[in-house]
């Protein structure tokens, strides 16, 4: 197993228990999606995962081997493990795209001219490379989180963990970061954990999925399991995708032959109405 | 334009104008050297060749739009235009200039008053174009890199660079906040207003705070180790520009000496 959390908890300074006994793992080369409400404990687990904050009790291993909280063998972790947050004002503090991108490669000591070609791929893997030489406060908020993923591929990380990758992006730039990140898990094998609570983009992307509800691991398992089971997912008050729900409805209010692992996609729920005419026929 | 929009222009043109990709030594040596020999000349002829050669850079070589470098200069060649003014009004002694004779006074305007004020006109204007020059073709970025390169304090250098990316953050943020205030009528009278602003004040205080910790942590994230590394690939300077530089500079110490005993008025 590439990451192991072993009855992870974490309580901060004033009091709030954020995460509960969780244990989870997941391989390297998957596809890893942390779904939960506002509040759920998603970006605590997250920050546990690079060493951002240290467990309060727990465990957890990199490749077998538990997390240590020196600063090279941390180097070494985040070199490993990017992090891309969910602002990216947050995470683009130097003055132009390329500084910032080349900032940890250059913290990682590669040499220059080796960081000059991380940073112009980083770009052109995320699009950017005519911004090169702009400040990140001439670009898009899409503009702007591409570059933040930018900062982490050049340090050539093999797990990409991002805090609500989807979030204030406009439909477009949605689509094109999941393809992105669909790209560089499939070519690269580089291994993506997001967390989020935008449903519809989960079977999209995922093909395992985690629910957490008030710092606790409610559920786990593909997103076909899960979304089946619509009575867990409302319970952690979130909600099935658009299209899933449609064929609930449908299955349950007038009694379709619906298959019982609902269509979780346009794609899937194509198939499921072409298969329900060819039957009717 | 609001100064907070001057500024932002004055940044965009420093990334996109014609000499944007010109060396930073360079243009930082002609600037800082124009700046002293104006303040420093004792004839107001140095800064009035300071503030042509600097007007030709900016609008001719930098290719700056010239409504946008006269309205950048038009606010403070005002302010000192009245300064100077008031200097030649109410300055001076010995020799008088002029005098001003009405039924109830006589004012006097006084010789050595009235060339104080027109040297001070003269260097303030010589010296902000010089200034103007550098901020108007050169990022910050690049001038921040030169500045690590000669040894300023790395402290100062990294302080500024974190400055400079977040100001403008912060003034998304603060016009933000502005216009929540007046969506709620906050701004509505005198007092009410001076309490908005106040709260506004505090409350981007404390953002402020939270934003350095977040961006701490991210930095941290991407192995941050209290030293922030930047890629120094900045073009080299000319030797010719930089001799040209000290030819100019040379003929402006000239011009002074050789006009320093000619009276202006």
């Amino acid at each position: 197993m590439l990451f192991r959390l072993e009855n992870l908890s974490h309580r901060y300074s004033d009091g709030t228990l954020a995460l509960n006994d969780v244990s989870l793992s997941f391989a390297k080369g998957e596809r890893i999606a942390l779904l939960g409400t506002n509040g759920s404990g998603k970006t605590t687990l997250l920050n546990h995962l690079n060493g951002i904050l240290k467990p309060t009790s727990g465990k957890i291993f990199y490749e077998d081997k538990p997390l240590q909280y020196n600063a090279k063998s941390l180097l070494e972790l985040r070199k490993r493990v990017g992090f891309v947050f969910q602002d990216p004002n947050d995470q683009l503090f130097a003055p132009t795209v390329k500084q910032d991108v080349a900032f940890g490669p250059l913290n990682l000591g590669q040499p220059v001219e080796e960081v000059k070609k991380i940073v112009d791929e980083a770009l052109r893997t995320v699009g950017m490379a005519e911004f090169a030489e702009k400040p990140p406060h001439f670009l898009s908020f899409g503009q702007k989180k591409r570059v933040a993923l930018a900062g982490v591929l050049a340090m050539q990380p093999e797990v990409i963990i991002m805090d609500e990758p989807t979030s204030n992006l406009d439909p477009r730039a949605t689509s094109d970061i999941l393809h992105l990140l669909l790209k560089l898990n499939k070519e690269k094998e580089i291994t993506l954990l997001l967390a989020t609570h935008d449903v519809d983009m989960v079977p999209l992307f995922a093909n395992k999925l985690y629910i957490l509800g008030k710092g606790k691991l409610v559920s786990d398992g593909s997103p076909k399991e899960l979304f089946s089971d619509t009575e867990t997912i409302r319970n952690v008050n979130l909600r099935s995708p658009r299209i899933t729900h449609l064929f609930e409805v449908l299955k349950k209010e007038n009694n379709l032959p619906i298959d019982d692992q609902l269509p979780l996609t346009i794609g899937e729920a194509r198939k499921e109405i072409l298969r329900l005419i060819k039957t009717e026929m | 334009m609001s100064h907070a929009h001057i500024a932002a222009h004055i940044d965009r043109h420093a990334y996109t104008n014609a000499l944007a990709k010109k060396s930073p030594t360079t243009k930082i040596c002609y600037a800082f050297s124009a700046l002293f020999l104006s303040v420093l000349s004792p004839t107001p002829i140095v800064p009035l060749i300071v503030f042509t050669v600097s007007g030709i850079l900016i609008l001719r070589f930098a290719k700056i739009p010239t409504h946008f470098y006269l309205h950048a200069l038009y606010y403070l060649t005002i302010v000192t235009a009245v300064s100077s003014l008031i200097i030649a009004l109410f300055f001076g002694y010995g020799q008088p200039l002029a005098e001003l004779v009405t039924p109830w006074f006589t004012w006097t305007i006084y010789r050595n008053g009235a060339s104080t004020a027109i040297y001070t006109f003269a260097r303030v204007e010589g010296a902000t174009s010089a200034v103007y020059f550098l901020v108007l073709t050169t990022s910050m970025t690049n001038i921040f890199i030169t500045l690590r390169k000669v040894r300023i304090p790395k402290i100062l250098v990294e302080m500024s660079l974190l400055i400079y990316r977040y100001i403008f953050v912060f003034i998304e943020i603060s016009a933000k906040m502005q216009t929540a205030q007046v969506l709620r009528a906050g701004t509505s009278g005198w007092i009410r207003r001076i309490r908005s602003t106040a709260l506004l004040a505090g409350n981007l205080f404390i953002r402020t705070l939270d934003q350095g910790e977040r961006t701490f942590t991210a930095m941290n994230a991407r192995g941050y180790d209290g030293n922030i590394r930047v890629l120094e690939d900045l073009p080299k300077p000319r030797i010719t520009a930089l001799a040209a530089i000290a030819v100019f500079d040379a003929l402006l110490v000239i011009a002074a000496l050789l006009t320093m005993n000619f009276g202006v008025v």
